[in-house]
């Protein structure tokens, strides 16, 4: 009796061991389960950037450059800002040499991070609801919604398949674009000023958050 | 102006500029298909769309500038005093009661799109939130009973039946808005039951003002950020407005219950 009891025992920790190496080896490899769907990916980056939010210690405006460096750490992981540069240059981006399209993301990133990350420092803790999401082959659209002053207002993450990896490219608040309201801005800029006058005026617009 | 020569004017818009109208290439009414453009390689045909049939530019952004000055001039300290001198749940209150009014236009615009179940849930929250809800202030219709505003305007039906948007338009006080969602505003104008309780201008003014008033005070960062957060504030506008009206008319919201329930 004894003796069977503990071939079991052994037994169990047997199997035990077996599912712990499966889910290791899952874990180790990045196409694998470990990553899940555009929700699953996009849900723990939100979740980390609103502990940071909400975090007390780092509250303020003193807290202001270690508080947004650690959120764009962790937005980068799903946010592909170079896309994102990509889309709002348009057609002119792929005559653009590499220096001039890595410093063009420096800077378009850096107003994006002071329109937006400074609207959520606002932010008091609602809660994020995710809707449901859309996938066709590549692309992805995860919907979202933010409670503010009463109002339910509808944010769609649209999201590109990289890899492994779901990365946002867009934003969309109420249906409207976040990514297509800046590139036809820029559309008429790039006209009038070409593309060195719009990196001249976004870093005047940068300028105007510090 | 009483309400019927409004009517006629109205009708005659419709019957002499529309044929007119309806000839404005509708380019840019297929952005809401996010998913539908060909991956990535083909980026810049994703943005080749049009952006908006814009001729007049260049009174739009000087009306712009005029409303900017308005703004700043005469809305915010207006608003500031508002805000401070009424609280927030009656501001919140008074908001129900607009919209509690403009019912009618809601329901006639869903019957006019063939929207009956929408338009049964209009006119069963009109009934709820007037007797419950207190004259409106309130809307039980939704927290008790669940059920959520359709609001549809005459804009929104005149792209339902297929009329383009037309030129847009930044006009001085109202601010932004298509030929087509002008026509659909004189509608709603028309429909809206104050015409039937005041038939005087004044009236309707004072009444669409605190109306928006109302309005601004609940949202009131929303046009000083979209100014922070833009390199060109008009373009910006522009592109918000015509990506929020061409969502209202394909009913995007529809598409998002469709996901729900994935």
């Amino acid at each position: 009796m004894l003796l069977r009891n503990l071939k079991k025992i052994i037994m169990m920790k047997y199997i035990y061991a077996l599912l712990a190496l499966l889910v290791c080896s899952f874990w180790s490899d990045p196409s694998a389960l470990a990553l899940g769907g555009p929700t699953e990916q996009l849900r723990p980056t939100l979740n980390v950037v609103i502990d940071i939010l909400l975090d007390p210690s780092l509250k303020g405006s003193e807290y202001k450059v270690e508080r947004r460096t650690k959120i764009m750490g962790h937005v980068t992981q799903v946010f592909d800002f170079r896309e994102m540069s990509k889309r709002v240059v348009g057609r002119e981006w792929k005559a653009l040499s590499p220096e001039k399209q890595d410093n063009f993301q420096k800077i378009f990133t850096k107003l994006l991070e002071n329109a937006y990350i400074g609207k959520l420092e606002n932010y008091s803790g609602q809660e994020i609801q995710y809707i449901g999401e859309r996938l066709k082959d590549d692309r992805a659209i995860v919907s979202t919604q933010i409670e503010n002053n009463g109002q339910l207002i509808p944010v769609d993450y649209v999201m590109i398949k990289e890899g492994a990896r779901w990365m946002v490219y867009d934003i969309n608040i109420e249906g409207v674009s976040l990514v297509r309201n800046y590139m036809e801005q820029f559309k008429s800029i790039l006209r009038r000023d070409k593309f060195d006058g719009l990196v001249k005026l976004l870093e005047e617009k940068n300028r105007t958050f510090e | 102006m009483k309400p019927k020569k409004m009517f006629i004017i109205f009708l005659f818009l419709m019957i002499v500029v529309v044929p007119v109208a309806g000839s404005w290439a509708e380019d840019g009414e297929g952005s809401v298909g996010l998913l539908d453009d060909d991956g990535k390689e083909d980026f810049d045909t994703f943005f080749e769309e049009e952006s908006g049939y814009d001729p007049l530019e260049s009174m739009n952004r000087v009306f712009f500038q005029v409303n900017d000055k308005l703004y700043f001039w005469v809305l915010k300290p207006v608003n500031r005093v508002y805000s401070t001198v009424v609280p927030i749940d009656l501001r919140q209150c008074f908001g129900n009661f607009f919209d509690n009014i403009a019912a009618p236009v809601h329901v006639i615009n869903n019957l006019l799109q063939g929207k009956f179940t929408d338009a049964t849930i209009d006119f069963s929250r009109f009934l709820i939130n007037s007797t419950v809800g207190v004259l409106g202030l309130g809307d039980p219709a939704l927290r008790s009973f669940g059920l959520e505003p359709k609001p549809e305007d005459f804009g929104q039906t005149l792209g339902v039946w297929g009329l383009g948007e037309g030129p847009y338009l930044c006009l001085p006080l109202i601010g932004p808005l298509t030929v087509r969602d002008s026509f659909g505003f004189a509608g709603d104008a028309v429909t809206h039951p104050v015409t039937y309780v005041s038939s005087t201008y004044l009236d309707s003014t004072a009444y669409y003002s605190a109306d928006k008033l109302n309005l601004l005070s609940l949202n009131p960062d929303l046009y000083e950020e979209m100014k922070r957060y833009s390199l060109d504030p008009y373009v910006s506008m522009r592109q918000v407005y015509l990506e929020y009206r061409r969502n209202k008319v394909l009913d995007k919201k529809v598409e998002n219950n469709i996901i729900n329930d994935l």
